[in-house]
């Protein structure tokens, strides 16, 4: 059975890319380009790995991750953010919160490394 | 070699037909002939059984006339005409029957010759002892010594029935010969045929495993057909699933190197310094939008302008004062805080502090980054 990925971002490029990336990788993937769509997900599927972005227009990407640990604690989390976030502050102050985290500019296979940490292939 | 092989059949089959038919025919010739042969014997069978009637009469005839000579009984009388009648009736007969045999018709014309002189000397014999001439029935009946007359007779009916049994066996002979022709040329037809026939299912034998052959073949062919075209699919859909990847690779890191660039430029942009970027020879080449509030200049009017035209170090102060700049950047050095002076669109000065930063692309210094922070102190 196909793992489930949740992926969250604003940005339709991205969204785009990572979606027809990781359904090339045998993940079935539902794209969500608003916390509000991605709450409806949440709720309703079952949920192997949530990718989100830490920035969304309608939201904060923290605040839906901790909804996220609400109704299903155990699924992990990889954070994806921009340039604006310094790596050793997000290790140090997000750790608890995220599995994971990929800048946006970081190459995909390092993206998809650490899809595969999370979940397998 | 479908054609080929119905050809070769279908006269396989023309050939046979033609044997078979021929046989019916040549079989068909030898029963009329066996017909015919059948014929005959019955035909000399009826001769021999009229001569043989003709001699029974005939001599019983010669009894009864010889008893009436004795008794001259009137029933014996009638006896012998009766024999007559019948003697006369059988020549009559095997004269018919002889037709067609010329020798043999001479034969019974001779042997009628001889009854008929038999007739008249036994009619001569009844007349005189009717007539009650003892003499010449005497004469008469010494003359006819031995029956030598009726000897006569045996002799010709002996001869021509061994005449008719010589040709009655020649005909059975003829008759065998006929039989076994037929018997040969259907035997010599049913080998023909079988050889043929077993001729035939070679043919089709041969074009059967031919056709096997060709199906194998075919169907190898087919075979190696789909595993080419499935090898060269899965080719394909590892090629196509290569240029996605690779398509998806570059849209990834169009959008990182976008993000990044829209990202600096925000930074750049909303940052209230006035920041310029210079080249090497001290043209301005960027500017923020701080730069554009604060002067006036529009991107397009600041842009290649040396940077001394809106821009002055106060510290140095004449013609000499962009120098410190100059080398520093020839230096790779950075300027800290020094005081300056921007100069707007209209001509008007405004205190700065002035920073600058050599920009290195690999080690080479090609351009410079020029930071003012505007100063406290009151426009002059």
């Amino acid at each position: 059975m196909k793992k489930h990925i949740l992926l969250v971002d604003d940005e339709a490029e991205i969204l785009e890319v990572l979606k027809q990336v990781l359904t090339l990788e045998g993940y079935e993937v539902t794209a969500a380009n608003s916390a509000d769509a991605a709450r409806k997900v949440m709720q309703s599927a079952a949920l192997d790995l949530m990718i989100t972005d830490l920035q969304l227009e309608d939201s904060d990407g923290l605040q839906l991750v901790e909804e996220l640990k609400k109704v299903k604690p155990e699924t992990p989390v990889i954070l994806l953010t921009g340039v604006f976030f310094d790596p050793n502050v997000i290790e140090k102050t997000l750790s608890k919160k995220i599995s994971g985290y990929m800048s946006k500019t970081a190459p995909l296979k390092d993206l998809l490394g650490e899809v595969r940490r999370h979940i397998g292939a | 070699m479908k054609d080929k092989t119905i050809r070769r059949v279908l006269f396989f089959f023309l050939l046979i037909s033609a044997v078979l038919v021929a046989v019916a025919v040549r079989a068909v010739v030898n029963i009329n002939r066996s017909m015919a042969s059948s014929d005959w014997v019955n035909h000399t069978h009826s001769v021999i059984l009229e001569l043989e009637g003709l001699r029974a009469d005939l001599v019983f005839g010669d009894g009864a006339l010889h008893t009436f000579v004795l008794t001259g009984d009137a029933r014996d009388q009638a006896a012998i005409r009766a024999a007559l009648n019948s003697v006369s009736d059988h020549v009559d007969i095997a004269k018919a029957l002889t037709r067609g045999e010329p020798a043999q018709n001479a034969e019974v014309a001779e042997l009628e010759t001889l009854v008929d002189k038999q007739g008249a000397f036994m009619r001569d014999v009844l007349a005189a002892k009717q007539g009650g001439n003892a003499d010449a029935l005497r004469a008469l009946l010494a003359a006819d010594a031995g029956r030598a007359a009726i000897q006569e007779i045996n002799q010709k009916i002996k001869k021509l029935k061994d005449e008719e049994m010589a040709l009655l066996t020649e005909r059975d002979t003829a008759s065998y010969l006929q039989a076994q022709t037929t018997r040969w040329t259907v035997w010599s037809g049913v080998v023909l045929d079988v050889l043929l026939l077993g001729g035939v299912a070679w043919l089709i034998r041969d074009d059967i495993a031919a056709r096997q052959k060709a199906a194998i073949a075919l169907q190898a062919a087919n075979e190696q057909l789909e595993q080419r075209v499935k090898e060269r699919t899965a080719e394909l859909v590892a090629a196509n699933a290569k240029l996605s990847s690779e398509n998806l690779e570059r849209r990834w890191a169009n959008q990182a190197m976008e993000h990044q660039l829209r990202y600096n430029n925000l930074i750049i942009n909303s940052i209230t310094d006035l920041v310029f970027v210079i080249t090497k020879p001290l043209n301005i080449s960027r500017i923020n939008p701080a730069v554009s509030r604060q002067t006036g200049f529009d991107l397009s009017e600041i842009v290649d302008l040396p940077l001394k035209k809106v821009v002055r170090l106060t510290a140095t102060g004449g013609d000499a004062m962009f120098d410190p700049v100059a080398r520093a950047l020839n230096d790779g050095r950075d300027l800290q805080d020094q005081p300056a002076l921007l100069v707007d669109k209209r001509d008007r000065t405004i205190p700065v502090r002035f920073n600058l930063f050599p920009l290195r692309d690999r080690d080479k210094i090609v351009g410079g980054v020029v930071i003012l922070q505007l100063s406290p102190t009151p426009r002059a």
